[in-house]
């Protein structure tokens, strides 16, 4: 279904969720960066930037209790985390390539197991997607099969109109929902243009012929030479909103404390440090090698997939300036 | 009002540094030089490891070579070359931190080949690596930097570095800012930075000095350190490494720059440091001294805080 807000009703719309008591995440100003987090008013919305974190975080945080643990003597008392008290959710001005990595996310956590902290969070939250009408030379998502207005992962989708406001289109029955639950704010489209898309400088990369040299080259001189550059922090993959790896850990004392889940990264030296001390993954190049393998290779050979959609934060945020698109490039030319 | 700096020098730079690698490689006086190279986007640059004359080429400096490249010659960078002598290329600020790893016996001067930059300053961050150099976009650290020109090194281009324009000391004005403020207040700012850390460990992986095979942050056999990126663990993490940089930090910055969450940390590393020189009259440079402020007794050293 199609209908159009005028910017006005947009600001109105998030005001009247947020005084009915619903959390609206959206990025606004937080310090010195913009960051999807709850609103506490529609001026508090920024559409221009995206955000320095990705979207991920509203289904998998940063770091999570998974329970609490209390121990007197011999008895032992266990509290679960109840996913009921995850709050409903709406979010608003998601970048394209942030809401195209939640069903990649979908994906992973409901496969074999089914994480009920992710998929709770999940299942309460409408994803009101906005497409964008600007670049910069990290964004890349075209050159993996997105578009700056992909719907993908969006439950309504915003794109400006030339004489302002939005065309909203809905992708999902979430969206149908939600618009019918707020049709005062929506109108009938009167045919106004929509704006021009960004246009991301990287031309296209075949996938399937970057996929087709990882098959054959697990075992291949150029890791060195792309990764030897690599200093071994998790900041590519924090900020990443494909990434999904975590790590569990008790925090506390003896008597009392909490199971914990956070962010993890391949990068890091200890990521696949064996209990025995033995390390398979001894150096950096086997590491980085494991980001590549896994975002175009594992990932499409489990899931059919790509697990990257082109956000560039990766890019912008590396220390030693290691650009992936520039290493895809470099893959796709051998 | 934002002025431009002139870095005209830059490309004679590049010419000479690519000279000396070239000259060096090919007469085997060193198997590697780590040096900065273009990247992708327009005006980008990152580390590179050459090892034939025939690359030498794709050797650069601009003022988009932040990175202090000192790191790749430690041991928690294991898999760069270390056959023979290196070749690498510093900034003075980098050169402060290898001749500290040098005072703390981590490297051996004769291993290393020095090539240094007389430097007329870099930007501050790589979020635009196209940007002009200017009184606003330079780097915190050169508003405050004494050693343009590096001391002791095997090659230095003869340019002469710009002199900088007068700066305002972003770091001197916000540690006294700091150190007006309360106990209270000082908490509070800190509590709001550190709340920001999402434990991506990017300030360790890039700090020179940050050699530990084993971080404390890293033992789980017993924790030491909460690891998780919360209030408690992100405040035992950064402030444990501040006093761990104590009198060693050579203050390249390089923590505070990469830190993707905008924390302030080279404020704790230059408050550091700032204590350090009045009590102990001891500051990084480019002699190398055998043992720290920290490491070493003398009878004059400030006593004033047993009681």
């Amino acid at each position: 279904m199609q209908k159009q807000i005028t910017e006005a009703n947009l600001r109105l719309l998030i005001d009247s969720l947020l005084l009915k008591g619903q959390r609206v995440v959206g990025p606004r100003q937080s310090g010195t960066m913009v960051l999807y987090e709850p609103l506490a008013s529609a001026s508090d919305l920024v559409t221009d930037e995206l955000p320095r974190r990705s979207i991920k975080e509203a289904f998998f945080p940063v770091c999570e209790d998974l329970l609490e643990y209390r121990k007197e003597g011999q008895q032992i008392e266990l509290k679960d985390i109840d996913p009921d008290r995850f709050p409903e959710t709406v979010l608003i001005g998601v970048r394209p390539c942030d809401a195209a990595a939640v069903p990649v996310l979908d994906a992973v956590f409901s496969w074999d197991y089914q994480d009920q902290f992710f998929l709770a969070r999940r299942a309460k939250t409408t994803i009101i997607g906005m497409a964008c009408t600007t670049a910069d030379d990290a964004c890349f998502c075209t050159a993996v099969g997105l578009s700056p207005n992909d719907p993908k992962g969006s439950d309504l989708l915003l794109t400006p109109l030339v004489g302002g406001g939005f065309l909203v289109e809905s992708q999902s029955e979430k969206g149908e929902a939600f618009l019918a639950t707020w049709q005062d704010r929506f109108s009938e489209p009167d045919g106004s243009q929509t704006q021009a898309l960004a246009t991301p400088a990287l031309q296209p990369l075949d996938l399937k012929k970057i996929k087709a040299w990882l098959d054959d080259h697990f075992e291949d001189p150029a890791w060195d030479s792309i990764a030897v550059r690599c200093v071994g922090c998790g900041a590519c993959a924090f900020v990443c909103p494909a990434c999904h790896c975590f790590d569990i850990v008790d925090e506390g004392s003896e008597k009392a404390g909490k199971r914990r889940k956070f962010w993890d990264a391949c990068g890091f030296s200890k990521f696949t440090n064996h209990a025995s001390g033995h390390n398979p993954r001894d150096l950096q190049p086997k590491r980085y090698r494991n980001r590549i393998m896994h975002k175009f290779k594992y990932y499409d050979d489990k899931f059919g997939q790509t697990l990257c959609t082109g956000c560039g934060r990766c890019i912008r945020v590396c220390p030693v300036g290691i650009d992936i698109a520039g290493v895809l490039e470099e893959i796709q030319g051998k | 009002m934002t002025q431009t700096i002139d870095i005209s020098s830059y490309s004679a730079i590049t010419d000479a540094i690519r000279n000396e690698a070239r000259r060096i490689l090919s007469d085997s006086t060193v198997s590697a030089v780590i040096g900065y190279t273009a990247g992708r986007r327009k005006g980008s640059t990152q580390p590179i490891v050459i090892t034939t004359a025939d690359d030498a080429d794709q050797l650069i400096f601009s003022a988009a070579c932040l990175n202090d490249l000192v790191v790749y010659l430690t041991k928690a960078k294991k898999d760069v070359p270390k056959g023979g002598r290196i070749g690498i290329v510093v900034k003075g600020c980098d050169l402060k931190a290898l001749v500290g790893l040098l005072g703390e016996s981590q490297l051996k001067r004769e291993n290393l080949y020095l090539i240094g930059i007389p430097c007329s300053g870099v930007l501050g961050s790589l979020l635009k690596p196209a940007a002009e150099l200017t009184t606003e976009t330079i780097a915190s650290k050169c508003c405050e930097c004494t050693d343009q020109l590096p001391v002791g090194c095997d090659f230095v281009p003869t340019v002469t570095p710009t002199p900088l324009p007068d700066l305002e000391k972003r770091y001197a004005n916000e540690i006294a800012r700091l150190e007006a403020m309360n106990p209270s207040e000082r908490w509070e700012f800190w509590k709001e930075q550190f709340s920001k850390c999402i434990k991506c460990y990017a300030c360790r992986q890039v700090c020179p000095f940050c050699f530990c095979e084993q971080c404390l942050c890293d033992r789980n056999r017993p924790q030491m350190v909460e690891q998780t990126p919360r209030p408690l663990g992100n405040t035992a993490w950064h402030l444990m490494r501040a006093m761990h940089l104590a009198g060693r930090c050579a203050g390249c910055g390089e923590c505070e720059r990469v830190c993707p969450m905008d924390i302030p940390l080279n404020l704790l590393n230059r408050k550091m440091a700032k204590e350090l020189k009045e009590l102990f009259n001891s500051e990084a440079g480019f002699e190398v001294r055998e043992a720290g402020p920290l490491t070493s007794y003398r009878e004059d050293d400030d006593q004033s805080f047993i009681r």
